[in-house]
């Protein structure tokens, strides 16, 4: 958005004022002809691997969500039978709601959280060792949660043991089968929370100093400053992290799996499937015959979906650019 | 406007043909292709560098290739070999030999068609006999582990079965007398669970196919080997209903709502439960032949690992027995060479090293044992019948979405028996009816 914003006082400038433009960038400059021929030098090696590693891939999964096949041997044309299938399974349908959840619930409280810290951390004495210790628990690998899960909700875990002297002798399964998805979504939430408030820290951290004194001046409380200085010229930050947090909480897989199954030993109980551990024990449960066709054709119902929620996020979010 | 846009068109056409060109170069050109020398063998092994498995393998490889000059080229990719494989198999870099259980071996390489048949490898000579008679008969009635021309798909060097262990130390009582039946079998928990000292039974709840065991075990035992198979068939699902299956399930909500599990088994973490039997706090578990070598590292002070075999519910009285061995891919371009290799390593020196050294139950029955796996590799000998884990059912997603689900279940006291069979009978139709049959 920005970047169109920038190029159009240039396009203006080559542009004769008193021609109605039909389009942003037709024009007749030379700068333009420049550009263009530049495209194929500039955008045809990053569009070759493009193609190469992401399209042609899309394009062979959706080819294969149209067949039966077990990862080798004889496809079987099945037409659009492994979307029906998929949208009749009730497992998928509860995997496809337990990814809505997490992108939903988890990213609500998430980024409430992630604001409210960063309007904390803003003028708190110590900050960036404040941010770097926030942001740490991102730095994790995942399997450190599972295992640290174990450790701490064991029936004569740590939470357990601690809870002991409040007279608490019957606590409760934490990690029963029903428990763990409300536990998943948890530490996600402790996993993530740094990492976005980094990312609106520095949005917030750009905004001059200027501001704060006019609302200083303007007798601005801290309610009206946020609604009207930090808040819009934030705005864009949100907005990309919004579409960060939609992409990779779709895909969300490692936590799930570790978490769950017995810390990667087992499978997990269906109760925490995400549509992405659908896709993989669809596809690769090492104990069943591979279904590679429902497999893809799950995943690529996980790409539409991201597909259209990053659209929906893009409208709902979109403002004027605000340069300052 | 329209030239431009055409001519970017066309940019981008001509980039994407490239681009696909390229993708299709790579795809082929990563094949090895063309027929081996026979002086040389791929092997892909489900054994990590370390294992004591790997280690007494890496000794038949040197031995081999004294003895006959041929190379072989190990990669020791541990238990994902065979998910690698799947892959693989479609391009031609395809290895030679594989290894791994009948339960990952039959997905990735039989049911697409890829196997190759092993009719050289069991003819082949070992200690002067064919190495087919190192695989008894007496497996192969009721584990089918041919192609459709009477071949066989795997020769097995190793055999995983179960059994209910205890310490023989803390139970001197069951060593001398173990129980045979079921009848015997809860009265003995009940003795355990009067004594106060331990709980009856441990079981690490959260690993669904360790639940599942239970239930799939009780169906072969009402029903003989082949049973949950035949039950798991059936499209309608109403085969879950019939008194074997329902019996069965019965037998599991007894010992649920007997209160014989080890307390908080259904919300624990994998292996917290087995840990806490191999340190006495609960006298039974049922498991594999690998849990010996799995809790060795943690298990109490003068552990006398003992078992006995699942206790029968009437004639039935077969053992569990899972064969992992040696798979040939139909593209391996050393496809000999790979067969001579399989049969060498069921040479009794090896055969006895893999009993002593890694403690596995070799298959060949005149193998050496290890004393912690003794009693199970008598059973399997001793036994007449034999059936596989979850009774071979591998049908696609069936165990992970189907039956494991609901075991989980009853296993975790979350449903009855009858809402079991119920469920079942009703997952199972709609499982049937989504794959179209």
């Amino acid at each position: 958005m920005s970047v169109e914003a920038r190029e159009r006082p240039s396009d203006a400038v080559n542009a004769p004022r008193s021609k109605p433009r039909k389009r942003g960038r037709e024009t007749n400059g030379t700068l333009s002809q420049q550009r263009r021929k530049l495209l194929i030098p500039f955008v045809g090696p990053a569009l070759t691997f493009y193609v190469v590693l992401f399209i042609i891939p899309t394009g062979a999964a959706v080819w294969i969500s149209l067949h039966n096949w077990a990862g080798s041997g004889p496809m079987t044309w099945t037409g659009l039978s492994n979307y029906t299938a998929l949208f009749q399974d009730e497992l998928f349908k509860k995997s496809l709601w337990n990814t809505l959840l997490l992108l939903v619930v988890v990213g609500v409280v998430m980024f409430v959280l992630s604001f409210a810290m960063t309007l904390v951390l803003r003028d708190m004495a110590g900050r960036k060792i404040a941010r770097s210790i926030i942001f740490f628990p991102h730095l994790i690998n995942a399997l450190v949660y599972g295992v640290l899960a174990g450790f701490l909700f064991n029936p004569g875990g740590l939470v357990n043991t601690l809870l002991k002297p409040f007279g608490v002798t019957e606590p409760p399964q934490w990690l029963a089968q029903d428990n763990l998805f409300p536990l998943i979504m948890l530490t996600l939430t402790f996993m993530t929370t740094g990492y976005y408030t980094t990312i609106l820290m520095a949005g917030v951290d750009r905004i001059p100093p200027y501001y704060y004194e006019d609302c200083a001046m303007a007798g601005a409380n801290a309610w009206q400053r946020l609604r009207y200085v930090i808040l819009p010229l934030t705005w864009d930050v949100f907005g990309v992290c919004a579409v960060l947090w939609t992409i990779s909480s779709v895909k969300i897989f490692e936590i799930v799996w570790i978490f769950g199954g017995s810390s990667g030993s087992g499978i997990p109980p269906t109760q925490t499937w995400t549509a992405a551990v659908y896709t993989y024990a669809t596809a690769f449960s090492g104990e069943s015959l591979p279904a590679y066709g429902a497999a893809t054709a799950s995943a690529i119902i996980s790409l539409a979906l991201v597909t259209v929620l990053v659209v929906l996020i893009r409208r709902v979010m979109r403002r004027d650019v605000i340069e300052f | 406007m329209s030239s431009r846009s055409a001519r970017s068109r066309t940019t981008i056409a001509a980039v994407a043909a490239l681009a696909l060109s390229m993708g299709v170069a790579a795809c082929s050109s990563s094949a090895d292709g063309g027929q081996g020398d026979g002086k040389s063998l791929t092997y892909w092994s489900m054994w990590k560098v370390g294992e004591p498995q790997q280690k007494v393998i890496a000794a038949a490889i040197t031995d081999f290739e004294k003895q006959t000059g041929i190379k072989v080229n190990a990669q020791w990719q541990g238990r994902s070999n065979l998910q690698k494989l799947v892959p693989a198999l479609n391009t031609n870099a395809v290895p030679d030999l594989v290894d791994g259980p009948y339960i990952k071996a039959y997905p990735a390489l039989v049911a697409t068609n890829q196997a190759l048949g092993l009719k050289a490898a069991y003819a082949t000579d070992v200690d002067g006999k064919p190495a087919s008679s190192f695989v008894p008969e007496k497996y192969l009635k009721t584990i089918n582990i041919k192609l459709p021309d009477g071949q066989p798909w795997m020769l097995p060097y190793q055999i995983q079965s179960d059994a209910i262990w205890f310490n023989g130390a803390e139970h001197p009582e069951l060593k001398a007398n173990p129980p045979k039946t079921w009848d015997e079998f809860v009265t003995d928990l009940d003795k355990v669970k009067a004594k106060g000292a331990e709980a009856p039974i441990a079981a690490d709840g959260d690993v669904a196919g360790y639940n599942a065991a239970w239930i799939s075990t009780l169906v072969v035992r009402n029903g003989g080997p082949g049973s949950l198979m035949k039950i798991a068939e059936d499209k309608t699902g109403q085969a879950w209903k019939a008194p074997e299956a329902l019996d069965a399930a019965k037998k599991v909500e007894q010992l649920v709502k007997g209160g014989y599990f080890i307390n908080g088994y259904s919300a624990s973490k994998f292996p917290l439960q087995q840990q806490q039997w191999a340190v006495n706090k609960a006298a039974f578990m049922f498991n594999g032949s690998w849990l010996p070598t799995e809790s060795s590292t943690y298990s109490a002070k003068g552990f006398d690992y003992q078992s006995f075999p699942f206790p029968t519910t009437g004639t039935h009285d077969s053992m569990r027995v899972d064969f992992s061995g040696f798979m040939v891919p139909k593209k391996a371009s050393n496809a000999e060479a790979a067969q001579k290799f399989a049969a060498f390593f069921l040479g009794k020196k090896y055969q006895d090293m893999y009993g002593t050294e890694a403690k596995g139950i070799p298959v060949r029955d005149d193998a050496a044992a290890s004393p912690q796996l003794a009693g199970v590799q008598a059973a399997i000998k001793s036994a007449t019948s034999y059936h596989q884990q979850n009774d071979g059912v591998a049908f696609p997603g069936y165990n992970e979405k189907v039956f494991w689900p609901a075991s989980d279940k009853l296993f975790l006291g979350k449903m009855s028996a009858q809402q079991f069979v119920d469920a079942m009978a009703t997952d199972q139709a709609a499982y049937w009816k989504a794959q179209g049959k």
